[in-house]
């Protein structure tokens, strides 16, 4: 393991630390477990608490779209791994303003038996409201028919994003439960892996391939995807990633999405330049209308060498909302 | 399944002395078997299942002392405690099925051991719920199904620790040629063929346990 580290026990505090070092004025650590960070600025009472959670290694997913327009607090585990529900517990509470607060997540079976017990718990204990949003945007993870098995990964930016903005101006917990669902559905990503990453706590990486391979759809931990082969061209790569996005979730003419071009860690943005050419040009040809095209690192797995495409199919409320203003310390709009 | 601990002696009552002696048994038990179980998770999924049951019990032996008279507040203080100790999925179906027992057993002090069959299947039913998961699957829910079944109708703590036993051990022979279908082990079905399943493994060790404090 070559990494940048002391103890890799204390990987998660260490950095949350420099995080909150490097950007007072946007988040604090909140609560007893030290694995809670919430919002710099004071709650506005009456407002719809929006909180999140997973394992680190994402970054900025989960915790750094805690901010102004985006998410209120967010519950941090081991890197890979569910934040504790004693953490998701703290989490909520620090989200809660008194409007009720909204779960939204990624589709994992331990996050989201851990978020849910977490919410009875604030159900019994606090009379907080919470409800629950599942990003399950990852195509690769299972066929249409199975939808609700997928998992989450980079779409969470667009629902943290739209459902982040629509509470920050008033929206009731039902509003911005149901605009982070319709978000949801309308997401779909795909990854393609290079090259694996290693958890500091495990020491060696996630999964072997050969220097010469590819691993199409592949999971953001490592999980097992479509097709293991020769590594292809990027406009290769990138056709056979937009046909996968669209032929699940067709586009017409006239729409319009915003697509979000990601790199998993260590491929460089200009690569992703490279593969948005194709992007752009497939979606044109179609006759969609891009809004608001992401490119950069938006949802990561540590060091992994690889990229996701998402695309979010808009409608008038969810362009506006993409668009309003919002403020952590890796987006600003 | 805690709870079959508070067999006794002759009696076979569960209650607050009961409940105390099952968690240090557990607690020591866990700490000798961390490794092997951990062993055996790492075949399958991230190998901290060891981890997890060693925390768990640690933390909850450290509210032993403070358990209240009432079984339910005190298998609740029990189920916190898991959820205190990680972010483990197998922690969280533990305290869940731990709250399941709580509540069938609100404002009581003592339970007789023909409950036994009725509380682990409460149990069994919560975890279902909480991981989306059904019986037959390969999981920790087979474990307390088997025990649930095989206690059923059963009044002496003796026979119910050696039926609970015997169930235990069945259904991990049972399940261990078949491939997992449900939790994070269905990734690896293939490979799962042949290998035990860590949290059925791990209730196993418990059952034994806890049929040895009852015996």
């Amino acid at each position: 393991m070559k990494k940048l580290l002391n103890d890799p026990h204390a990987y998660v505090e260490e950095m949350l630390a420099g995080l909150v070092a490097a950007h007072p004025d946007v988040y604090r650590l909140h609560g007893e477990t030290g694995r809670v960070i919430a919002r710099a600025d004071p709650k506005r009472p009456g407002k719809v608490g929006i909180v999140s959670g997973g394992g680190s290694g994402h970054l900025p997913v989960f915790t750094g779209y805690v901010g102004t327009g985006l998410i209120d607090a967010c519950a941090i585990g081991d890197v890979f791994a569910s934040p504790s529900v004693e953490q998701m517990v703290d989490a909520i509470r620090a989200a809660d303003a008194g409007a009720g607060v909204l779960r939204l997540y990624g589709n994992y079976g331990g996050d989201v038996m851990n978020f849910d017990m977490a919410g009875d718990l604030v159900e019994i204990e606090d009379d907080i409201a919470a409800t629950t949003v599942l990003l399950a945007d990852d195509v690769a993870s299972a066929p249409p028919g199975e939808a609700e098995k997928r998992r989450g990964v980079a779409g969470m930016v667009y629902a943290f994003k739209i459902a982040g903005a629509k509470a920050e101006e008033g929206g009731d917990l039902e509003t911005v439960t149901a605009l982070a669902q319709r978000t949801a559905d309308a997401c779909r990503s795909i990854g393609a892996a290079l090259g694996p990453c290693t958890v500091p706590q495990a020491g060696k990486p996630t999964f072997e391939i050969e220097d010469d391979e590819m691993e199409m759809g592949m999971g953001i931990h490592g999980e097992p995807g479509v097709w293991r082969g020769r590594l292809r061209s990027a406009d290769e790569v990138a056709s056979e990633m937009m046909d996968k996005l669209l032929e699940d979730m067709p586009l017409g003419r006239g729409e319009r999405a915003s697509v979000l071009v990601n790199s998993l860690g260590a491929t460089p943005l200009e690569e992703l330049y490279i593969l948005y050419r194709v992007v752009s040009k497939r979606l044109m040809e179609a006759g969609v209308e891009i809004v608001m095209p992401l490119v950069g690192r938006y949802a990561t797995s540590m060091e992994m060498t690889g990229v996701s495409f998402t695309l979010c199919k808009l409608d008038d409320e969810m362009e506006r909302l993409l668009k309003a203003p919002c403020n952590c310390a890796f987006w600003r709009v | 399944m805690r709870v079959l601990a508070g067999l006794r002696g002759m009696t076979g009552m569960i209650d607050r002395p009961a409940l105390q002696e099952a968690i240090a048994a557990l607690s020591s038990a866990m700490d000798g078997e961390a490794a092997a179980l951990n062993a055996a998770d790492a075949k399958l999924g991230d190998g901290d299942l060891g981890v997890t049951m060693q925390r768990g019990m640690r933390l909850v032996s450290q509210t032993a002392d403070e358990l209240p008279d009432d079984l339910g507040r005190a298998l609740m203080m029990c189920a916190q405690a898991f959820t205190r100790s990680s972010g483990s999925s197998f922690g969280t179906l533990l305290a869940t099925g731990l709250m399941a027992m709580a509540k069938e057993l609100k404002g009581r002090e003592s339970a007789g051991p023909a409950e036994i069959s009725h509380l682990v299947g409460a149990a069994r039913d919560s975890m279902a719920a909480r991981g989306k998961s059904a019986v037959g699957g390969k999981t920790v829910l087979d474990t307390l199904d088997a025990v649930a079944r095989a206690t059923e109708g059963l009044r002496d703590a003796g026979s119910i620790a050696e039926a609970a036993v015997a169930a235990a051990d069945k259904a991990l022979d049972d399940y261990r040629d078949k491939p997992a279908t449900t939790g994070r082990a269905r990734i690896f079905a293939e490979r799962s063929i042949g290998l035990d399943d860590p949290g059925m493994l791990a209730m196993t060790k418990v059952v034994h346990v806890l049929a040895g404090v009852a015996k």
